[in-house]
Protein backbone atom coordinates (compact mmCIF):
# COMPACT_ATOMS: atom_id res chain seq x y z
CA UNK A 1 0.00 0.00 0.00
CA UNK A 2 1.25 3.37 -0.84
CA UNK A 3 1.56 5.83 1.49
CA UNK A 4 -1.50 8.33 -0.39
CA UNK A 5 -3.51 5.16 -0.24
CA UNK A 6 -2.33 5.02 4.19
CA UNK A 7 -3.07 8.75 4.21
CA UNK A 8 -6.05 8.75 2.51
CA UNK A 9 -7.98 6.16 5.21
CA UNK A 10 -5.76 8.23 8.48
CA UNK A 11 -7.10 11.48 6.80
CA UNK A 12 -11.06 9.93 6.56
CA UNK A 13 -10.71 8.43 10.35
CA UNK A 14 -9.32 12.09 11.43
CA UNK A 15 -13.03 13.10 10.53
CA UNK A 16 -15.47 10.87 12.36
CA UNK A 17 -15.31 13.63 15.22
CA UNK A 18 -17.21 15.76 12.56
CA UNK A 19 -19.70 13.32 11.94
CA UNK A 20 -23.24 13.90 12.74
CA UNK A 21 -24.50 11.49 15.35
CA UNK A 22 -27.04 8.50 15.29
CA UNK A 23 -29.09 10.93 18.12
CA UNK A 24 -28.96 14.07 16.13
CA UNK A 25 -30.53 11.29 13.38
CA UNK A 26 -33.37 10.34 15.84
CA UNK A 27 -34.10 13.96 16.39
CA UNK A 28 -34.20 14.56 12.94
CA UNK A 29 -36.17 11.62 12.03
CA UNK A 30 -39.07 12.51 15.39
CA UNK A 31 -38.94 15.93 14.00
CA UNK A 32 -39.86 14.61 10.49
CA UNK A 33 -42.22 12.06 11.31
CA UNK A 34 -41.21 8.67 10.62
CA UNK A 35 -43.52 6.11 8.72
CA UNK A 36 -46.55 4.98 10.45
CA UNK A 37 -46.57 1.69 11.93
CA UNK A 38 -48.27 -1.10 9.66
CA UNK A 39 -50.43 -3.80 11.26
CA UNK A 40 -48.71 -5.97 8.88
CA UNK A 41 -45.53 -5.22 10.43
CA UNK A 42 -46.53 -5.32 14.04
CA UNK A 43 -47.41 -9.06 13.36
CA UNK A 44 -43.94 -9.52 11.68
CA UNK A 45 -42.15 -8.41 14.79
CA UNK A 46 -44.55 -10.56 17.24
CA UNK A 47 -44.22 -13.20 14.87
CA UNK A 48 -40.53 -12.92 14.92
CA UNK A 49 -40.58 -12.18 19.20
CA UNK A 50 -42.22 -15.77 19.36
CA UNK A 51 -39.30 -17.42 17.54
CA UNK A 52 -36.95 -19.25 19.63
CA UNK A 53 -33.79 -17.80 20.93
CA UNK A 54 -31.62 -20.04 18.28
CA UNK A 55 -33.37 -18.54 15.66
CA UNK A 56 -33.32 -14.93 16.85
CA UNK A 57 -29.19 -15.76 17.17
CA UNK A 58 -28.60 -16.30 13.61
CA UNK A 59 -30.57 -13.08 13.12
CA UNK A 60 -28.91 -10.06 13.20
CA UNK A 61 -30.53 -6.79 14.35
CA UNK A 62 -33.88 -4.74 12.45
CA UNK A 63 -36.41 -6.97 14.87
CA UNK A 64 -33.86 -7.70 17.59
CA UNK A 65 -34.20 -5.82 20.59
CA UNK A 66 -31.22 -3.49 20.09
CA UNK A 67 -30.01 -4.55 23.74
CA UNK A 68 -29.23 -7.91 22.53
CA UNK A 69 -27.22 -6.46 19.76
CA UNK A 70 -24.96 -3.68 21.85
CA UNK A 71 -24.71 -6.95 24.54
CA UNK A 72 -23.00 -8.88 22.35
CA UNK A 73 -20.59 -6.00 21.73
CA UNK A 74 -19.78 -5.71 25.41
CA UNK A 75 -18.79 -9.50 25.25
CA UNK A 76 -16.90 -8.73 22.21
CA UNK A 77 -14.71 -5.73 23.92
CA UNK A 78 -14.71 -8.19 27.09
CA UNK A 79 -17.10 -5.71 29.10
CA UNK A 80 -20.61 -6.43 31.15
CA UNK A 81 -22.20 -3.59 30.36
CA UNK A 82 -25.76 -4.45 29.33
CA UNK A 83 -27.84 -0.71 29.70
CA UNK A 84 -26.53 0.83 26.57
CA UNK A 85 -29.46 0.23 24.92
CA UNK A 86 -28.33 3.20 22.72
CA UNK A 87 -25.48 4.20 24.56
CA UNK A 88 -23.27 1.97 22.89
CA UNK A 89 -19.21 2.82 22.70
CA UNK A 90 -18.06 3.63 19.02
CA UNK A 91 -15.77 2.71 16.95
CA UNK A 92 -13.20 4.91 15.31
CA UNK A 93 -11.07 4.02 12.80
CA UNK A 94 -7.29 4.99 13.32
CA UNK A 95 -5.51 3.73 10.20
CA UNK A 96 -7.04 1.46 6.99
CA UNK A 97 -8.41 -1.85 8.21
CA UNK A 98 -7.29 -1.22 12.45
CA UNK A 99 -10.57 -0.75 14.24
CA UNK A 100 -9.52 1.09 17.71
CA UNK A 101 -12.37 0.91 20.89
CA UNK A 102 -12.16 4.83 21.98
CA UNK A 103 -13.47 5.03 25.60
CA UNK A 104 -16.61 7.36 24.49
CA UNK A 105 -20.08 6.36 25.02
CA UNK A 106 -23.00 8.15 23.36
CA UNK A 107 -26.14 9.07 24.31
CA UNK A 108 -29.46 6.64 24.84
CA UNK A 109 -31.83 7.79 22.19
CA UNK A 110 -34.56 8.19 25.05
CA UNK A 111 -34.55 9.06 28.64
CA UNK A 112 -36.66 5.97 29.40
CA UNK A 113 -37.44 5.98 33.14
CA UNK A 114 -38.92 8.25 36.00
CA UNK A 115 -35.97 10.54 36.85
CA UNK A 116 -33.37 9.84 38.12
CA UNK A 117 -32.73 7.39 35.58
CA UNK A 118 -29.96 5.97 34.12
CA UNK A 119 -29.12 3.82 31.70
CA UNK A 120 -27.18 1.22 33.14
CA UNK A 121 -25.32 0.93 36.78
CA UNK A 122 -21.59 1.77 37.10
CA UNK A 123 -19.27 -0.88 35.44
CA UNK A 124 -15.76 -1.41 36.09
CA UNK A 125 -15.84 1.29 38.54
CA UNK A 126 -16.79 2.01 41.83
CA UNK A 127 -20.22 4.20 42.24
CA UNK A 128 -21.50 3.02 45.75
CA UNK A 129 -19.19 5.34 47.48
CA UNK A 130 -19.33 8.29 45.18
CA UNK A 131 -21.63 9.60 42.31
CA UNK A 132 -18.45 9.16 40.60
CA UNK A 133 -14.96 8.59 40.57
CA UNK A 134 -12.43 11.45 41.76
CA UNK A 135 -9.76 10.37 38.71
CA UNK A 136 -10.37 12.37 36.09
CA UNK A 137 -12.55 10.52 32.93
CA UNK A 138 -10.89 9.81 29.80
CA UNK A 139 -14.32 10.90 27.84
CA UNK A 140 -17.74 12.55 28.68
CA UNK A 141 -20.77 12.94 27.25
CA UNK A 142 -23.64 15.03 27.99
CA UNK A 143 -26.88 14.27 27.12
CA UNK A 144 -29.83 16.78 27.35
CA UNK A 145 -33.54 15.50 27.27
CA UNK A 146 -36.52 16.83 27.02
CA UNK A 147 -40.65 15.38 27.20
CA UNK A 148 -41.90 13.84 24.46
CA UNK A 149 -45.37 14.46 23.75
CA UNK A 150 -46.28 10.73 22.35
CA UNK A 151 -45.39 8.78 25.17
CA UNK A 152 -47.72 8.93 28.20
CA UNK A 153 -48.86 5.93 30.71
CA UNK A 154 -52.11 5.08 31.01
CA UNK A 155 -52.83 8.26 33.42
CA UNK A 156 -51.63 10.41 31.00
CA UNK A 157 -48.85 11.54 32.12
CA UNK A 158 -45.68 12.28 30.35
CA UNK A 159 -43.17 9.38 30.93
CA UNK A 160 -40.92 9.49 27.43
CA UNK A 161 -38.28 12.04 27.00
CA UNK A 162 -35.86 12.31 23.70
CA UNK A 163 -32.74 13.14 23.20
CA UNK A 164 -31.98 16.97 22.06
CA UNK A 165 -28.93 17.30 22.51
CA UNK A 166 -25.89 15.26 22.80
CA UNK A 167 -22.00 16.68 23.45
CA UNK A 168 -18.93 14.86 23.79
CA UNK A 169 -16.82 17.09 25.93
CA UNK A 170 -13.56 18.95 24.80
CA UNK A 171 -12.21 20.21 28.00
CA UNK A 172 -13.14 20.53 31.84
CA UNK A 173 -12.98 16.99 32.56
CA UNK A 174 -11.01 17.39 35.72
CA UNK A 175 -13.44 19.91 37.00
CA UNK A 176 -16.28 17.67 35.69
CA UNK A 177 -15.18 14.83 38.66
CA UNK A 178 -14.38 16.92 40.74
CA UNK A 179 -17.73 18.64 40.80
CA UNK A 180 -19.39 15.34 40.94
CA UNK A 181 -17.03 13.06 43.16
CA UNK A 182 -17.77 14.91 46.13
CA UNK A 183 -21.76 15.35 46.15
CA UNK A 184 -23.15 14.49 49.60
CA UNK A 185 -24.83 11.13 49.74
CA UNK A 186 -28.73 10.74 50.08
CA UNK A 187 -29.47 8.98 53.42
CA UNK A 188 -31.38 6.05 53.57
CA UNK A 189 -35.00 6.83 54.11
CA UNK A 190 -34.66 10.68 54.06
CA UNK A 191 -37.30 12.53 52.88
CA UNK A 192 -36.61 15.86 50.97
CA UNK A 193 -39.07 18.61 51.80
CA UNK A 194 -39.30 20.39 48.82
CA UNK A 195 -41.85 22.72 47.38
CA UNK A 196 -43.68 21.40 43.97
CA UNK A 197 -43.82 23.95 41.51
CA UNK A 198 -44.85 22.93 38.09
CA UNK A 199 -42.56 23.54 35.70
CA UNK A 200 -40.44 22.47 32.41
CA UNK A 201 -37.86 19.81 33.15
CA UNK A 202 -35.05 18.82 31.84
CA UNK A 203 -32.85 16.29 31.98
CA UNK A 204 -29.21 15.39 31.45
CA UNK A 205 -27.40 12.35 31.86
CA UNK A 206 -23.73 12.70 31.75
CA UNK A 207 -21.83 9.54 30.30
CA UNK A 208 -18.55 9.03 32.19
CA UNK A 209 -15.85 6.94 30.36
CA UNK A 210 -12.23 5.63 31.94
CA UNK A 211 -9.02 4.47 30.97
CA UNK A 212 -9.40 0.26 31.53
CA UNK A 213 -13.13 0.01 30.48
CA UNK A 214 -14.91 1.45 33.20
CA UNK A 215 -18.34 3.79 32.77
CA UNK A 216 -20.22 5.39 34.67
CA UNK A 217 -23.35 7.61 34.20
CA UNK A 218 -25.05 10.16 36.38
CA UNK A 219 -28.50 11.90 35.64
CA UNK A 220 -28.98 14.83 37.05
CA UNK A 221 -32.63 17.23 36.56
CA UNK A 222 -33.22 20.80 36.17
CA UNK A 223 -36.89 21.19 37.50
CA UNK A 224 -38.54 24.27 38.98
CA UNK A 225 -38.76 22.65 42.57
CA UNK A 226 -35.59 21.09 42.52
CA UNK A 227 -37.10 17.75 43.93
CA UNK A 228 -35.78 15.67 41.68
CA UNK A 229 -32.94 14.01 42.69
CA UNK A 230 -29.43 13.16 41.27
CA UNK A 231 -28.23 9.57 40.99
CA UNK A 232 -25.53 7.05 39.06
CA UNK A 233 -28.01 4.09 40.14
CA UNK A 234 -26.40 3.18 42.90
CA UNK A 235 -25.65 6.35 44.64
CA UNK A 236 -27.69 9.14 45.21
CA UNK A 237 -27.47 12.37 45.91
CA UNK A 238 -30.09 15.44 46.39
CA UNK A 239 -27.20 17.63 45.30
CA UNK A 240 -28.10 18.87 41.67
CA UNK A 241 -25.57 19.27 38.59
CA UNK A 242 -27.81 20.37 35.64
CA UNK A 243 -26.79 23.50 35.88
CA UNK A 244 -23.44 22.58 34.82
CA UNK A 245 -24.19 20.06 32.61
CA UNK A 246 -26.36 22.08 30.80
CA UNK A 247 -23.67 24.97 30.20
CA UNK A 248 -21.25 21.88 28.85
CA UNK A 249 -23.84 20.61 26.59
CA UNK A 250 -24.18 24.16 24.91
CA UNK A 251 -20.16 24.75 25.61
CA UNK A 252 -18.60 21.26 25.22
CA UNK A 253 -16.70 22.28 28.54
CA UNK A 254 -17.63 21.23 31.97
CA UNK A 255 -17.69 24.64 33.94
CA UNK A 256 -14.86 25.64 36.09
CA UNK A 257 -16.35 25.64 39.57
CA UNK A 258 -16.65 29.38 41.14
CA UNK A 259 -13.35 30.13 43.63
CA UNK A 260 -15.64 31.09 45.81
CA UNK A 261 -18.99 29.65 47.18
CA UNK A 262 -19.12 31.45 50.59
CA UNK A 263 -22.10 30.63 51.96
CA UNK A 264 -24.28 29.39 49.23
CA UNK A 265 -25.87 26.12 48.81
CA UNK A 266 -24.12 22.93 48.05
CA UNK A 267 -22.34 20.27 50.17
CA UNK A 268 -19.76 17.58 50.43
CA UNK A 269 -19.38 13.94 50.77
CA UNK A 270 -18.64 12.99 54.38
CA UNK A 271 -21.61 15.55 56.16
CA UNK A 272 -23.85 13.03 56.11
CA UNK A 273 -21.78 11.49 59.00
CA UNK A 274 -20.42 14.19 60.58
CA UNK A 275 -21.92 17.46 60.71
CA UNK A 276 -18.25 19.12 59.72
CA UNK A 277 -16.11 16.72 58.07
CA UNK A 278 -12.53 16.43 59.23
CA UNK A 279 -9.77 18.21 57.43
CA UNK A 280 -11.17 21.71 56.73
CA UNK A 281 -8.88 24.69 56.26
CA UNK A 282 -11.26 27.17 56.79
CA UNK A 283 -14.56 28.80 58.12
CA UNK A 284 -16.50 31.57 56.46
CA UNK A 285 -19.01 32.88 58.94
CA UNK A 286 -22.10 34.95 56.95
CA UNK A 287 -24.24 36.78 59.12
CA UNK A 288 -26.52 39.04 57.05
CA UNK A 289 -24.05 41.12 55.43
CA UNK A 290 -21.27 40.34 57.71
CA UNK A 291 -18.88 38.16 56.17
CA UNK A 292 -15.81 36.62 58.05
CA UNK A 293 -12.97 34.23 56.98
CA UNK A 294 -11.10 32.13 59.58
CA UNK A 295 -7.81 29.83 59.16
CA UNK A 296 -7.32 29.11 62.54
CA UNK A 297 -8.72 28.88 66.08
CA UNK A 298 -12.38 27.49 64.98
CA UNK A 299 -11.76 23.78 65.55
CA UNK A 300 -13.45 24.16 68.67
CA UNK A 301 -16.88 25.32 66.81
CA UNK A 302 -16.14 22.35 64.63
CA UNK A 303 -15.39 19.85 67.77
CA UNK A 304 -18.50 21.41 69.08
CA UNK A 305 -21.37 20.33 65.81
CA UNK A 306 -19.85 17.12 65.41
CA UNK A 307 -20.45 16.60 69.40
CA UNK A 308 -23.99 17.52 69.00
CA UNK A 309 -26.91 14.64 68.77
CA UNK A 310 -27.73 14.65 65.03
CA UNK A 311 -30.48 13.41 62.86
CA UNK A 312 -31.62 12.96 59.40
CA UNK A 313 -32.03 16.17 57.59
CA UNK A 314 -35.22 16.90 56.25
CA UNK A 315 -34.31 20.41 55.30
CA UNK A 316 -36.81 21.79 56.97
CA UNK A 317 -37.33 23.97 60.37
CA UNK A 318 -39.87 25.23 61.92
CA UNK A 319 -40.20 28.87 63.69
CA UNK A 320 -40.62 29.27 66.99
CA UNK A 321 -40.80 31.90 69.63
CA UNK A 322 -39.69 34.81 69.81
CA UNK A 323 -39.49 34.44 66.06
CA UNK A 324 -36.48 36.62 65.44
CA UNK A 325 -32.52 36.41 65.87
CA UNK A 326 -29.70 36.00 64.03
CA UNK A 327 -29.41 33.01 61.19
CA UNK A 328 -26.14 32.39 60.81
CA UNK A 329 -24.46 30.25 57.52
CA UNK A 330 -20.96 28.58 58.60
CA UNK A 331 -18.90 27.48 55.37
CA UNK A 332 -16.15 25.06 55.83
CA UNK A 333 -14.00 24.61 53.56
CA UNK A 334 -11.38 22.37 51.94
CA UNK A 335 -8.26 21.76 49.94
CA UNK A 336 -10.38 19.62 47.54
CA UNK A 337 -13.79 20.02 46.60
CA UNK A 338 -16.50 21.57 47.95
CA UNK A 339 -17.27 23.19 50.94
CA UNK A 340 -19.75 22.40 53.60
CA UNK A 341 -22.33 24.29 54.66
CA UNK A 342 -23.98 24.17 58.03
CA UNK A 343 -27.31 26.59 58.86
CA UNK A 344 -27.24 28.01 62.36
CA UNK A 345 -30.70 29.25 63.54
CA UNK A 346 -31.83 31.06 66.23
CA UNK A 347 -35.32 30.89 66.13
CA UNK A 348 -35.84 27.81 63.66
CA UNK A 349 -36.01 24.17 65.15
CA UNK A 350 -33.85 22.38 64.48
CA UNK A 351 -31.78 24.89 64.57
CA UNK A 352 -28.71 23.55 62.68
CA UNK A 353 -28.09 21.80 59.49
CA UNK A 354 -25.95 20.90 56.91
CA UNK A 355 -28.56 19.07 54.43
CA UNK A 356 -27.76 15.46 55.37
CA UNK A 357 -27.63 16.55 59.27
CA UNK A 358 -30.06 18.33 61.41
CA UNK A 359 -29.21 18.73 65.51
CA UNK A 360 -32.31 20.52 67.12
CA UNK A 361 -30.38 22.88 69.46
CA UNK A 362 -27.84 25.54 69.03
CA UNK A 363 -27.39 26.68 72.31
CA UNK A 364 -23.93 25.54 72.46
CA UNK A 365 -23.24 26.77 69.20
CA UNK A 366 -24.34 30.42 69.05
CA UNK A 367 -22.05 31.62 71.70
CA UNK A 368 -18.87 30.28 70.02
CA UNK A 369 -20.45 32.16 66.71
CA UNK A 370 -20.40 35.22 67.96
CA UNK A 371 -16.99 34.91 70.22
CA UNK A 372 -14.87 34.23 66.65
CA UNK A 373 -16.95 37.15 65.23
CA UNK A 374 -16.20 39.44 67.88
CA UNK A 375 -12.52 38.41 67.64
CA UNK A 376 -12.00 37.93 63.64
CA UNK B 1 -47.02 9.98 12.96
CA UNK B 2 -45.09 8.10 15.35
CA UNK B 3 -41.19 7.38 15.48
CA UNK B 4 -41.62 3.13 15.17
CA UNK B 5 -39.14 1.87 17.97
CA UNK B 6 -38.09 -0.76 15.17
CA UNK B 7 -36.48 2.41 13.21
CA UNK B 8 -35.27 4.23 16.78
CA UNK B 9 -33.53 0.80 17.14
CA UNK B 10 -32.03 0.70 13.48
CA UNK B 11 -30.76 4.24 14.15
CA UNK B 12 -29.55 3.47 17.62
CA UNK B 13 -27.67 0.31 16.85
CA UNK B 14 -26.53 1.39 13.47
CA UNK B 15 -26.71 5.72 13.01
CA UNK B 16 -23.25 6.38 14.48
CA UNK B 17 -21.09 4.13 11.80
CA UNK B 18 -23.75 4.88 9.25
CA UNK B 19 -22.98 8.67 9.23
CA UNK B 20 -19.13 8.18 9.80
CA UNK B 21 -19.49 6.49 6.49
CA UNK B 22 -21.60 9.43 4.63
CA UNK B 23 -19.55 12.02 5.99
CA UNK B 24 -16.33 11.70 3.75
CA UNK B 25 -18.65 11.05 1.00
CA UNK B 26 -20.71 14.00 1.70
CA UNK B 27 -18.03 16.31 3.37
CA UNK B 28 -20.74 18.16 5.00
CA UNK B 29 -22.97 17.30 8.31
CA UNK B 30 -26.56 18.46 7.22
CA UNK B 31 -25.92 16.53 3.87
CA UNK B 32 -24.35 13.84 5.34
CA UNK B 33 -27.51 13.09 7.61
CA UNK B 34 -29.87 13.60 4.84
CA UNK B 35 -27.91 10.77 3.37
CA UNK B 36 -28.39 8.78 6.15
CA UNK B 37 -31.78 9.13 7.40
CA UNK B 38 -32.76 8.81 3.52
CA UNK B 39 -31.50 5.39 3.18
CA UNK B 40 -32.77 4.41 6.43
CA UNK B 41 -36.23 5.30 5.06
CA UNK B 42 -36.23 3.87 2.09
CA UNK B 43 -34.85 0.67 3.79
CA UNK B 44 -37.74 0.83 6.74
CA UNK B 45 -40.42 1.13 4.11
CA UNK B 46 -38.56 -1.75 1.36
CA UNK B 47 -38.86 -4.12 4.85
CA UNK B 48 -42.33 -2.82 5.98
CA UNK B 49 -43.71 -3.71 2.56
CA UNK B 50 -42.80 -7.31 3.43
CA UNK B 51 -39.17 -7.37 1.77
CA UNK B 52 -36.50 -10.01 3.28
CA UNK B 53 -34.86 -8.69 6.61
CA UNK B 54 -31.24 -9.18 5.94
CA UNK B 55 -28.04 -11.36 7.67
CA UNK B 56 -26.14 -8.50 8.16
CA UNK B 57 -28.04 -5.35 8.42
CA UNK B 58 -25.29 -2.52 8.73
CA UNK B 59 -24.26 -4.42 5.36
CA UNK B 60 -27.66 -3.72 4.31
CA UNK B 61 -27.68 -0.16 5.00
CA UNK B 62 -24.27 0.94 4.03
CA UNK B 63 -25.31 -0.33 1.00
CA UNK B 64 -28.53 1.83 0.54
CA UNK B 65 -26.16 4.50 2.51
CA UNK B 66 -24.01 4.03 -1.00
CA UNK B 67 -26.98 3.65 -3.47
CA UNK B 68 -28.50 6.46 -2.22
CA UNK B 69 -25.33 8.58 -2.34
CA UNK B 70 -25.03 7.85 -5.97
CA UNK B 71 -28.87 8.03 -6.92
CA UNK B 72 -28.64 11.16 -5.09
CA UNK B 73 -25.36 12.12 -6.94
CA UNK B 74 -26.99 11.26 -10.72
CA UNK B 75 -29.70 13.83 -9.89
CA UNK B 76 -27.65 16.14 -9.24
CA UNK B 77 -24.97 15.58 -12.04
CA UNK B 78 -26.69 17.56 -14.42
CA UNK B 79 -26.24 21.05 -12.43
CA UNK B 80 -22.88 22.86 -12.95
CA UNK B 81 -21.80 23.79 -9.58
CA UNK B 82 -19.71 27.20 -9.49
CA UNK B 83 -16.86 27.33 -7.41
CA UNK B 84 -14.07 29.46 -7.06
CA UNK B 85 -11.69 26.70 -6.04
CA UNK B 86 -8.88 25.60 -8.47
CA UNK B 87 -8.93 22.06 -8.51
CA UNK B 88 -5.27 22.18 -9.61
CA UNK B 89 -4.02 24.79 -7.00
CA UNK B 90 -0.97 24.17 -5.05
CA UNK B 91 -1.45 23.67 -1.31
CA UNK B 92 -0.43 26.65 0.68
CA UNK B 93 2.91 27.27 2.39
CA UNK B 94 2.41 26.82 5.84
CA UNK B 95 4.86 26.19 8.56
CA UNK B 96 2.94 22.85 9.63
CA UNK B 97 3.53 21.03 6.37
CA UNK B 98 2.25 17.56 7.66
CA UNK B 99 -1.43 19.32 8.60
CA UNK B 100 -2.12 20.79 5.53
CA UNK B 101 -1.19 18.23 3.58
CA UNK B 102 -4.03 16.07 5.52
CA UNK B 103 -6.34 19.12 4.79
CA UNK B 104 -5.32 18.85 1.28
CA UNK B 105 -6.13 15.28 0.72
CA UNK B 106 -9.46 16.25 2.49
CA UNK B 107 -10.24 18.49 0.54
CA UNK B 108 -9.18 16.85 -2.65
CA UNK B 109 -11.27 13.95 -1.49
CA UNK B 110 -14.41 16.39 -2.13
CA UNK B 111 -13.48 16.75 -5.83
CA UNK B 112 -13.47 13.42 -6.72
CA UNK B 113 -16.48 11.98 -8.56
CA UNK B 114 -19.01 10.21 -6.90
CA UNK B 115 -17.91 6.51 -7.80
CA UNK B 116 -14.22 7.77 -7.02
CA UNK B 117 -15.08 8.43 -3.63
CA UNK B 118 -17.73 5.44 -2.59
CA UNK B 119 -14.91 3.14 -4.05
CA UNK B 120 -12.34 5.17 -1.88
CA UNK B 121 -14.48 5.64 1.43
CA UNK B 122 -15.46 1.71 1.39
CA UNK B 123 -11.29 0.42 0.60
CA UNK B 124 -9.91 2.86 2.97
CA UNK B 125 -12.11 3.77 5.42
CA UNK B 126 -14.90 0.35 5.87
CA UNK B 127 -11.81 -1.55 4.86
CA UNK B 128 -13.71 -3.76 2.30
CA UNK B 129 -11.59 -5.72 -0.51
CA UNK B 130 -12.65 -4.74 -4.10
CA UNK B 131 -14.82 -7.87 -4.60
CA UNK B 132 -17.43 -6.65 -2.30
CA UNK B 133 -17.12 -3.32 -3.61
CA UNK B 134 -17.88 -4.57 -6.64
CA UNK B 135 -20.89 -6.20 -5.62
CA UNK B 136 -22.11 -3.53 -3.55
CA UNK B 137 -21.82 -0.97 -6.82
CA UNK B 138 -22.97 -3.58 -9.41
CA UNK B 139 -19.78 -3.64 -11.25
CA UNK B 140 -17.35 -5.44 -12.26
CA UNK B 141 -14.18 -5.96 -9.90
CA UNK B 142 -11.93 -4.55 -12.23
CA UNK B 143 -14.11 -1.20 -12.47
CA UNK B 144 -13.40 -1.21 -9.29
CA UNK B 145 -9.69 -1.31 -9.53
CA UNK B 146 -9.76 1.69 -12.22
CA UNK B 147 -11.70 4.20 -9.98
CA UNK B 148 -9.43 3.75 -7.50
CA UNK B 149 -6.58 4.15 -9.43
CA UNK B 150 -7.84 7.19 -10.97
CA UNK B 151 -8.84 8.57 -7.85
CA UNK B 152 -5.85 8.36 -6.33
CA UNK B 153 -4.13 9.46 -9.31
CA UNK B 154 -6.72 13.01 -9.15
CA UNK B 155 -5.84 12.66 -5.22
CA UNK B 156 -2.17 12.57 -5.71
CA UNK B 157 -2.02 15.72 -8.11
CA UNK B 158 -4.22 18.25 -5.78
CA UNK B 159 -2.62 16.92 -2.70
CA UNK B 160 0.89 16.69 -3.35
CA UNK B 161 2.51 20.21 -4.81
CA UNK B 162 4.11 19.78 -8.05
CA UNK B 163 7.75 18.91 -8.01
CA UNK B 164 7.86 17.84 -4.85
CA UNK B 165 7.62 13.54 -4.36
CA UNK B 166 5.03 11.91 -2.83
CA UNK B 167 7.42 10.56 0.05
CA UNK B 168 8.66 14.24 0.60
CA UNK B 169 5.08 15.57 1.12
CA UNK B 170 3.70 12.80 2.88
Amino acid sequence: MSDIEELVGQVMAEHDDEAPRAGDLLHALAGAGAPAETWSWRRRRGGLAARGRAARASRAGWLLPAAAGIAVGAVMIGSAWAGGLFGGRHATRTAIGQTTRLAELSCPARYRGAAPWVPARPVGVGGRSRLAPLRTPASAVVCGYVPDLRYKDLAGHLVGRVLTRQRQLTGGLAALAGDLAWLPRLLPGQQIACLLVLGPQSNYLIGLAYRGGGRIWVSTTADASGCVLTSNGDFTTFSNASAQAAKAARTGRWPEPPRSVSCGSGGRLGQETAMVPAGSTSLTICAGRTVRTLTSGYQDLVAALNALPARTSTRECSSKPPFHGQNYQLEFAYPQGPAVQVRVSAYCYPAIDNLSLQAYSAKAILPIIKRLLRAS
Amino acid sequence: MDLDEALTDLVACNGDRLLRVGFPLTHDRAAAQDLVQGALLRVYLTVRRGGREPQDWYAYLRRAVINEYLRTGRLLSGTEVVTDRVPEAPPAESADGQVDDRAEVWAALGTLSARQRAVLVLRYYEGLPDGEIAALLGCREASVRSLASRGLAAMRRLAVPAGVAEEDAI
